[in-house]
């Protein structure tokens, strides 16, 4: 039994392949992470539609295909509840890039947040994700500066690791295209 | 022959035009040429018949010159003609020569072929004649074929006769054989259904013996299990037989041991029997010995006697004396020797009776000892068969107890991971209460210190107060000084009478000043009360707020006592400056004048600042009572949301954690929770289950496929429940390849293991 699969998996293989190199364009896999209310289904939506949407807590997950500058992107927008943070690593494998996602005004839990984006790229498995960190809600009077967050981020101590913070405001629309800009780029230039 | 001949022709024709010169034309061409000529000119001459003359003049030469030319043609056709028929003569020359030639040629061959055709006619008569007898003969061959040939036909009409008759009887063969062939292939449709059952039923077979083999494959493992277990007990059993012939054996040597000691024993008792004989040798002898003694001494009392009778002889009593004594020393000798040798028999006697009892002793245990021994024979003999008998219950009950302890460990093994993660999760719940505490109880120590300096500025406040009303207190007492000053002036002499009116005027003056200043002074007075009561009612409130604290009350208790001191300092000064003011008297007026607007400015200065900070401190305590009152809102629901976990999780610590908050760790790190054990909590997350097998379930596959890991954490897949979904996946996704063959993982699992993974 496994010797046929296995022929069968390389033979799956060998065919994606072709149609990988045919069609041109792999899936890129993107996860959404941060805290509960840093903004993240409102930053899918935005970059799916183009619109804001009213959002709940997620509960589960959210996950879109976006198409940005020719490139397919299979966004996961995950929940940043305190309960359901720990299923987070069960997305991990396969994935290319992380949005992180931080409130510019939340200053009491940025330390929190710092602490679980240190715990994610701690992951072997994200080893070789490339990491955009939002500063959201940057529309807000009392927000942080990006770079203010990035050192209570602790952004400037990583290691091996691509890395940018772009100050965003979901709502607003302003520095998304900036930032998927640069992912885009990077992503090419590492393929 | 005749080609020579052709060619010959050739060349003269060629060699006779050449003379020809320039009218090179074929004569054929030219004889047509000439014929179309003429014939124009006989076309021309008939239309030109009804013109003028000039016309027929013209036409005339025309004609004459046509003529001239066709004379000119004629001319030279004349001359070939002549070359024509010289070449003729030439060729009539030829051809009589080659006639003749030819002519004898033919002769010649006339001859030949008469002679040639005399020699065929003889060769053919001779070879009809041959071929005459030939054909005769073959004709009597054909007629003799003819013959058999009727014959043969004859035949063949039998045999087609019979053939027919055949075909017949064929037609019904093949009726039958149909028939046959129906009833065949109705058999054989049954057979084929019949096959398909068999079919079905090998299948069935086959499937049962592949059951059957599993079951085989798994009795087998069992079967090996107890044959290990079965060697077990063999070895076991081995080794009791080896203890078994250990000991017989032993028990052999104890009977041989115990026989070697009643031969011993029966030698010992025969030694011990001649010992006695030699005893009652020996006592015979030494009765023996004694008789001879008690004879000897009757001999000497005989010999005594005869002494006495007879005193001759004394030479001879004296050796008779001297034997006696000899005698005596032998019978002292022999009793010494006696008794020796009765002590040495009775010491040998009692140490054979006591080897004697140790033999037997020894002989006693021993038995014992083979008693033991053939009862431990019997009982492990008794236990062998027990065990051997046992063997197979053993076996079951080994396999009962080995799978019981299986699920037992898998049981523990689940229990104890339930019980670390709740462990882990109540050790999280505790450090994150205590890190709230501790959070709470620094507020809490930092409203107190705000309290404390509220309480430190108010102090402050009263203090100066204080100085504030020592300072009115003196300024009475100085006004009275100078009350009795003026009393003491008016008394004095009129001779200082203007000075007097002056200074009269002046008191007047500041008479009206000072009532001004009382009155001022009254004022302060007030304003003073109504700091006191609104220091009054903000003690009430310090005390409403600081009702907890005990120790800030006593504090309180002090305060009363304290600003007496601070008064009576102040006063001192005051009756010193009371005794100056005597001594130097306009000084003092311009001490006074000048001490008096600067003080009551800095007082109303003072009283304004005092009233505001008053304001503020009011202000702060209101600010500060919010505080307090949102501190305590957010107490309650923290105690509420503590109480709702602990009654999730009822544990060992429920409030204890929050009375002793552990300061040995202070601004503990927010707890990470995305790397935290995704083991324990599955209640919590049935919310996030549902959400994510019901996208499972609706999404694309691809995503699906990322999906997988997250439903096997959620519902605890095992590994190869996982990877089976997996290929299951793969297998839809790509357009090749078969459906993976579902394993045993459809079997509940209870044997296999279940691995946690990490």
């Amino acid at each position: 039994g496994s010797a046929r699969t296995g022929r069968r998996f390389i033979m799956g293989g060998f065919f994606s392949s072709i149609f990988s190199s045919l069609f041109g364009t792999r899936e890129m896999r993107i996860l959404i992470l941060g805290l509960d209310g840093a903004g993240k289904t409102t930053i899918l939506y935005r970059l799916q539609v183009g619109e804001v949407v009213t959002t709940i807590p997620t509960i589960g997950f959210n996950v879109e295909t976006v198409t940005y500058k020719n490139l397919k992107f299979q966004v996961w927008d995950l929940g940043g509840q305190t309960s359901i943070r720990p299923y987070w690593r069960c997305y991990y494998s396969n994935t290319d890039a992380v949005i992180y996602v931080v409130d510019s005004c939340d200053r009491d839990r940025i330390g929190i947040s710092k602490s679980e984006l240190v715990a994610m790229l701690e992951e072997e498995e994200l080893r070789k994700a490339i990491l955009v960190v939002f500063a959201n809600k940057q529309d807000m009077e009392q927000a942080m500066t990006p770079s203010e967050m990035a050192n209570s981020l602790g952004l400037p101590a990583l290691k091996d690791r691509k890395w940018q913070i772009f100050k965003t405001s979901a709502t607003k629309g302003t520095g998304l295209d900036e930032a998927m800009e640069w992912l885009v780029e990077t992503l090419k230039s590492r393929q | 022959m005749f080609a020579k001949l052709k060619k010959k022709i050739a060349e003269e024709s060629a060699v006779a035009q050449r003379p020809g010169g320039a009218t090179r034309i074929p004569r054929s061409v030219s004889k047509e040429s000439v014929a179309s000529m003429g014939a124009d000119s006989g076309d021309d001459f008939a239309s030109d018949g009804s013109s003028s003359r000039e016309d027929l003049s013209s036409q005339l030469l025309r004609r004459n010159e046509q003529i001239r030319k066709l004379e000119a043609r004629l001319s030279d056709y004349a001359e070939q003609v002549r070359n024509l028929q010289k070449i003729k003569e030439k060729l009539e020359i030829a051809l009589e020569k080659h006639q003749d030639s030819s002519m004898r040629k033919f002769q010649e061959q006339n001859e030949t072929f008469q002679a040639s055709r005399a020699k065929m006619a003889e060769g053919l008569t001779l070879a009809l004649a041959r071929k005459d007898q030939e054909w005769s003969e073959k004709v009597d061959q054909l007629e003799k074929e003819k013959r058999f040939l009727t014959a043969q036909l004859q035949e063949m009409k039998n045999q087609s006769l019979n053939l027919f008759q055949k075909r017949d009887e064929m037609d019904e063969l093949e009726g039958f054989q149909q028939q046959e062939l129906s009833k065949v292939k109705h058999m054989l449709l049954k057979k084929e259904e019949s096959l398909g059952k068999m079919e079905q039923e090998l299948e069935a077979r086959t499937r049962e013996l592949s059951h059957t083999q599993e079951e085989l494959m798994i009795s087998n493992q069992m079967s090996s299990d107890l044959s290990q277990k079965l060697e077990e007990l063999q070895r076991h059993y081995s080794t009791l037989e080896e203890q078994r012939d250990h000991v017989t054996a032993s028990k052999t040597g104890a009977e041989n041991k115990i026989t070697a000691l009643e031969q011993k024993e029966q030698e010992l008792q025969a030694f011990i029997r001649q010992l006695s004989i030699d005893l009652q040798k020996v006592t015979a002898e030494a009765q023996e010995k004694e008789n001879f003694i008690t004879h000897l001494q009757e001999k000497v009392t005989s010999l005594e006697k005869r002494l006495e009778q007879n005193l001759s002889g004394e030479e001879h009593v004296q050796e008779l004396l001297k034997e006696k004594i000899v005698a005596e020393q032998n019978l002292e000798d022999t009793r010494q020797k006696l008794s020796a040798t009765r002590n040495i028999q009775a010491t040998t006697i009692g140490i054979l009776e006591t080897r004697v009892k140790e033999l037997e002793q020894t002989l006693q245990a021993s038995e014992e000892k083979l008693k033991q021994s053939s009862e431990i024979v019997a009982s492990q003999e008794a236990q062998i068969q027990a065990l051997s008998s046992a063997n197979e219950e053993s076996r079951c009950a080994q396999q009962q107890a080995l799978t019981v302890q299986q699920q037992c460990t898998e049981h523990i093994h689940a229990l104890e991971a339930q019980i670390a993660a709740l462990e882990r999760a109540q050790a999280a719940n505790k450090t994150a209460t205590e890190h709230e505490m501790r959070e709470l109880e620094q507020e809490n120590a930092a409203l107190k210190e705000s309290r404390n300096e509220c309480e430190r500025s108010l102090q402050h406040h009263q203090l100066e107060l204080k100085t504030l009303k020592g300072g009115h207190s003196h300024r009475e007492l100085v006004s009275d000084g100078f009350d009795s000053l003026l009393e003491g002036w008016a008394q004095q002499p009129r001779s200082s009478l203007p000075k007097a009116a002056n200074l009269t005027a002046v008191i007047d003056n500041k008479e009206q000043s000072l009532q001004e200043k009382t009155e001022v002074i009254l004022q302060k007075e007030q304003e003073i009360l109504q700091l006191k009561e609104g220091h009054d009612s903000a003690l009430l409130q310090m005390h409403q707020l600081q009702s907890e604290l005990e120790a800030l009350r006593s504090l309180r208790a002090e305060e009363p006592g304290a600003p007496a001191a601070p008064e009576d300092l102040q006063r001192l000064p005051g009756r010193e400056q009371d005794v100056t003011l005597k001594a130097m008297k306009a000084p003092v007026f311009q001490l006074s004048a000048a001490e008096g607007t600067p003080n009551g400015e800095v007082g109303t200065m003072d009283l304004g600042q005092l009233q505001k900070e008053k304001q503020d401190l009011e202000q702060q305590l209101i600010e500060k009572n919010k505080i307090i009152k949102q501190m305590q809102q957010r107490m309650l629901e923290l105690k509420k949301t503590l109480q709702k976990e602990l009654k999730i999780r009822p544990d060992n610590e429920p409030f204890e954690v929050r009375e002793k908050p552990g300061p040995e760790m202070p601004n503990l790190a927010p707890s990470v929770t995305n790397n935290a054990d995704l083991t324990d909590a599955r209640e919590i997350n049935f919310e996030y289950l549902k959400h994510v097998v019901l996208k499972f379930m609706s999404c694309r596959e691809s995503e699906a496929f990322h999906l997988i890991k997250a439903v096997s954490v959620l519902l605890n897949f095992s590994q190869e429940e996982e990877n089976m979904l997996k290929e299951t996946l793969e297998y839809k996704m790509s357009w090749f390849g078969s459906k993976p063959a579902p394993k045993g993982s459809i079997r509940p699992s209870i044997s296999n293991p279940r691995i946690p993974w990490s």
